[in-house]
């Protein structure tokens, strides 16, 4: 019998329909992976579920009972909860009183310290996390900081625990322990609703799974009945075909980018590797690795960098950007909303916020120009947006991602490290930016690609160097790299425990 | 029609132009009339009295009923009394947008005044190096507008170099610069400048309007819209404010344009120091007290984001219009003066609510228009 049952659940926000009659229900004791397209309805559908948004139709039955959570400590009382992506507690309190908020244990107005401590400790251990109660939340790395998280709905008796992208930020060893704990919990009889985008992680961990596409349900079944191409193609409606980039059949130029000895202290150190013009190199590691460390000394963003980087054959003064934009750099920042782009701008201010020198003349900027720019770009990476006007922030995650690109393609850079390309970007507008990639490079710019995700790695770059713990380990050309090679280079000795995780 | 009226409320300051028409109207409507005696310019160029005949058959001086707002009179006064702080809001509306604050520019002004009537006094027909050519004008004026602008300076630099919020750096500057203008002048008023600079200042246009004030401030204003709309170096501004690790990522010299903008916010300072020299004739070390606050509600009611990234220097000068017209329009009502404080609070706390919320609708519209 169905424990959770959604019934014809409708929610719309302003100018979206975010859900359309999605009806499907869940058993006790599964963990159902939920997943879809940025923008496919999962994550509204966990937050209706966990009382941060309200249906606009349709009801949810828990166990028989009709419940219609207004507020996240309601669902709460019914024993559903959340873990979040982003941080869901207060930072700068420790572990135990971020796990007791809600109900301070204390004595006429008088924190309790040794009652919180103790409480904090039972909920840490009852998933067998071993962390310090008294540790403070902003100290903690994302990974632990979930587990508390997951602690904190575990103890206040959840049956339902909703987990929102929760390996999206964590490291190997940090993947592993969740999975560990999702099985533990399964196990225990509680319920959980798995919304992710890694597709290897939900055939591993779930047994049922949901698919949902433009806020309409798809599919519900079991998850050994079904493959992740046809998850896939359910996603986006269509097959995603995987071509062999165009760029491999032409011959890589002459060298553009030379790394010499390039080091940090205690991020990385010893790294030496070149990139020719026409190649995309791929840069494949753990997180933590220092891959984007190194990325972002390249581009002179580094004030303790040692070492030498030779653009075009001239040695670059360190820790200068100047000097690197003028010989012709460009980075594409991993965090997009953070370091790439000005949300409070429009897409043409965004697109020449790196080249505003060359339209300027006497302080002056030339609109004109600028405007003409602006929709060039956008026209040649095929950005979907109402006009080059219309502020970034309203952009979807790819097509924000296009404008970043192009501020540096508006710069004609001819090297370009790229970091995270498709993180938080659907699967439609990923495959997109495969080909303006691939196009790139045909183009004869030199790529360095940093990605977590090893299948774009491996379909997109010419070679692929490796690196852990600060240290270049590897570099593996295109016809001997397997996701298996790579794992084994990224995570060192620990190769076993990895594949297993992966089984 | 209305496509053409929405083109117009598309108009950033539109809300605000809105505001200030309704308010004129309401002083307007509200304020009733005064009697003013008539004067005329007779033939020789001298102002004199008109006078008419009763119906007695007596000479009578004539008056002329006036609504109390709405005259040329009153209207050059409000003008005047928003240049001095509309001027300073320009500069903080730089400061704001790129994220920072000044709370140091009335003490800037203060300094700037005190110092620049130092050596006016000096060449003064009181002063040691009495002097009827310009150089006294043009030394008092070159020591007013560089004292101001380098304390924005220190500020910036102070800023940057030690990595600390602008808030306290300049709380601290907003103290020493004032305790500055108080050793220089030992807190006495300092008067009695070359006369060809007050003449200079309080020229009159026609009755009683005096227009240089306004015509800075007009000026202070395009300049300030040119730069933060069409110059590279004001887009780095908003740039800055919006998102500063993303402008650094894109090769902007933050700390330069940091450096800059509280220059700017200085000068401005200096610049209505400069106006309230002449105007007034004297300066003391506790002129501007306050005025930071005055000057910020301006920015902020105007619409500039103390959070960074936005606001426009038209904008700010209109909100410095608006508080003002509030503070006049309370005596022109004849309200309780004591009021007056309670009223500007109440207008800037709504101010900044009305502001969020048609953000918030015209964020709405874009999610709806983007999908």
């Amino acid at each position: 019998m169905a424990f959770l049952e959604f019934n014809g659940i409708g929610k719309r926000f302003p100018g979206v329909v975010a859900l359309d009659d999605v009806s499907f229900s869940i058993e006790r004791g599964s963990c159902h992976a939920l997943i879809g397209e940025n923008g496919a309805g999962k994550s509204t559908l966990g937050k209706i579920l966990a009382g941060i948004h309200q249906t606009d139709s349709g009801t949810i039955l828990l166990d028989g009972r009709e419940i219609r959570p207004a507020t996240p400590l309601e669902a709460r009382q019914l024993g559903i909860a959340m873990v979040h992506q982003e941080l869901a507690f207060c930072p700068n309190l420790s572990v135990a009183e971020n796990l007791c908020l809600g109900d301070m244990p204390s004595r006429r107005g008088w924190v309790d310290r040794k009652a919180l401590r103790a409480r904090a400790r039972k909920m840490l251990q009852s998933i067998g996390a071993d962390i310090d109660p008294d540790r403070l939340i902003g100290s903690l790395s994302t990974g632990l900081e979930q587990l508390v998280q997951i602690a904190a709905a575990v103890g206040t008796g959840a049956q339902v625990i909703v987990m929102d992208e929760p390996s999206s930020s964590l490291s190997a060893g940090e993947t592993r322990e969740l999975f560990r704990l999702v099985r533990d919990l399964t196990a225990r009889g509680i319920t959980l609703i798995y919304v992710s985008h890694r597709l290897e992680e939900l055939f591993a961990l779930c047994t049922t799974i949901t698919v949902l596409r433009d806020g309409r349900h798809i599919s519900t079944g079991r998850i050994a009945d079904t493959d992740p191409k046809r998850v896939i193609s359910q996603m986006i409606g269509r097959e995603l075909r995987v071509e062999t980039p165009a760029h491999l059949s032409r011959e890589p130029g002459p060298e553009q980018l030379r790394v010499e000895g390039l080091a940090s202290p205690g991020k990385f150190s010893n790294i030496s590797f070149s990139v020719r013009a026409g190649e995309i190199v791929g840069f494949a590691g753990l997180v933590g690795a220092g891959r984007s460390e190194t990325a972002q000394a390249l581009f002179g963003l580094d004030p303790n960098a040692t070492g030498s980087v030779i653009v075009k054959g001239k040695t670059l003064p360190p820790a200068s950007i100047e000097a690197a934009l003028a010989a012709g750099v460009g980075l594409l920042p991993e965090d997009r909303k953070r370091q790439g782009l000005v949300l409070g701008l429009n897409c043409r201010e965004n697109t020449s916020l790196a080249v505003l020198p060359l339209l300027t003349r006497l302080g002056w900027v030339n609109r004109r120009r600028e405007r003409s720019l602006a929709e060039k770009y956008a026209t040649r990476l095929r950005v979907k947006t109402p006009s080059v006007e219309t502020l970034i922030a309203g952009l979807s995650g790819g097509n924000q991602q296009k404008v970043a690109l192009a501020k540096w393609l508006a710069r004609e850079c001819d090297v370009l490290l790229i970091d995270e390309p498709t993180r938080g970007v659907d699967v439609g507008a990923k495959s997109e930016i495969y080909q303006l990639l691939d196009e790139l490079a045909c183009e004869g710019k030199a790529i360095l690609m940093i990605s977590s995700e090893l299948p774009e790695l491996l379909a997109l770059c010419t070679r692929i160097l490796v690196m852990r713990g600060g240290r270049l380990v590897g570099e593996v050309p295109r016809a001997s790299a397997s996701e298996a090679s790579l794992m084994r280079l990224m995570a060192g000795v620990d190769t076993d425990a990895t594949e297993s995780v992966a089984q | 029609m209305l496509s053409r009226l929405r083109l117009a409320f598309r108009f950033q300051e539109s809300g605000l132009l809105l505001i200030i028409l309704v308010l004129g109207g309401f002083l307007t409507l509200f304020s009733g009339t005064v009697r003013t005696p008539e004067f005329r310019i007779s033939e020789d160029g001298t102002r004199e009295r008109v006078f008419t005949v009763d119906k007695d058959g007596e000479r009578v001086p004539s008056f002329v009923e006036r609504n109390k707002f709405l005259n040329a009179q009153n209207l050059a006064q409000l003008a005047k009394d928003t240049s001095f702080i509309a001027i300073m809001a320009v500069g903080m509306a730089l400061v704001i947008i790129s994220g920072g604050i000044d709370l140091s520019v009335g003490s800037i002004y203060a300094l700037a005044s005190v110092t620049g009537a130092l050596v006016m006094h000096a060449y003064g027909a009181d002063g040691s190096h009495a002097d009827s050519s310009g150089l006294g004008i043009f030394l008092g004026v070159s020591t007013c507008l560089g004292v101001a602008a380098l304390c924005g300076l220190l500020n910036g630099g102070l800023t940057v170099a030690l990595r600390v919020h602008p808030f306290i750096i300049t709380l601290g500057s907003m103290a020493i610069l004032r305790g500055v203008a108080f050793v220089a002048t030992k807190g006495q008023s300092v008067g009695s400048f070359p006369s060809g600079f007050r003449d200079f200042v309080r020229f009159e246009w026609g009755q009683n309007i005096s227009v240089v004030p306004l015509a800075v401030m007009i000026l202070v204003t395009f300049l300030g819209w040119i730069f933060l709309s069409r110059f590279a170096a004001g887009r780095r501004v908003y740039a800055i404010g919006g998102n500063e690790l993303a402008s650094q990522f894109s090769g902007i010299r933050v700390n330069r344009v940091k450096l800059g903008v509280y220059l700017f916010s200085g000068l401005s300072a200096g610049v209505a120091a400069l106006l309230s020299l002449g105007y007034y004739g004297a300066a003391t070390s506790g002129d501007g007290q306050g005025y930071e606050l005055n000057v910020i509600a301006a920015a902020v009611v105007g619409g500039a984001s103390l959070t960074g990234g936005r606001g426009t220097a038209l904008g700010v000068v209109l909100g410095a219009l608006i508080i003002q017209m509030i503070s006049s329009g309370i005596v022109i009502l004849g309200i309780d003066q004591n009021y007056s404080q309670i009223i500007i609070g109440t207008v800037v706390i709504a101010a900044v609510v009305l502001d969020n919320l048609t953000t918030w609708m015209r964020r709405r519209r874009t999610l709806r228009t983007t999908g």
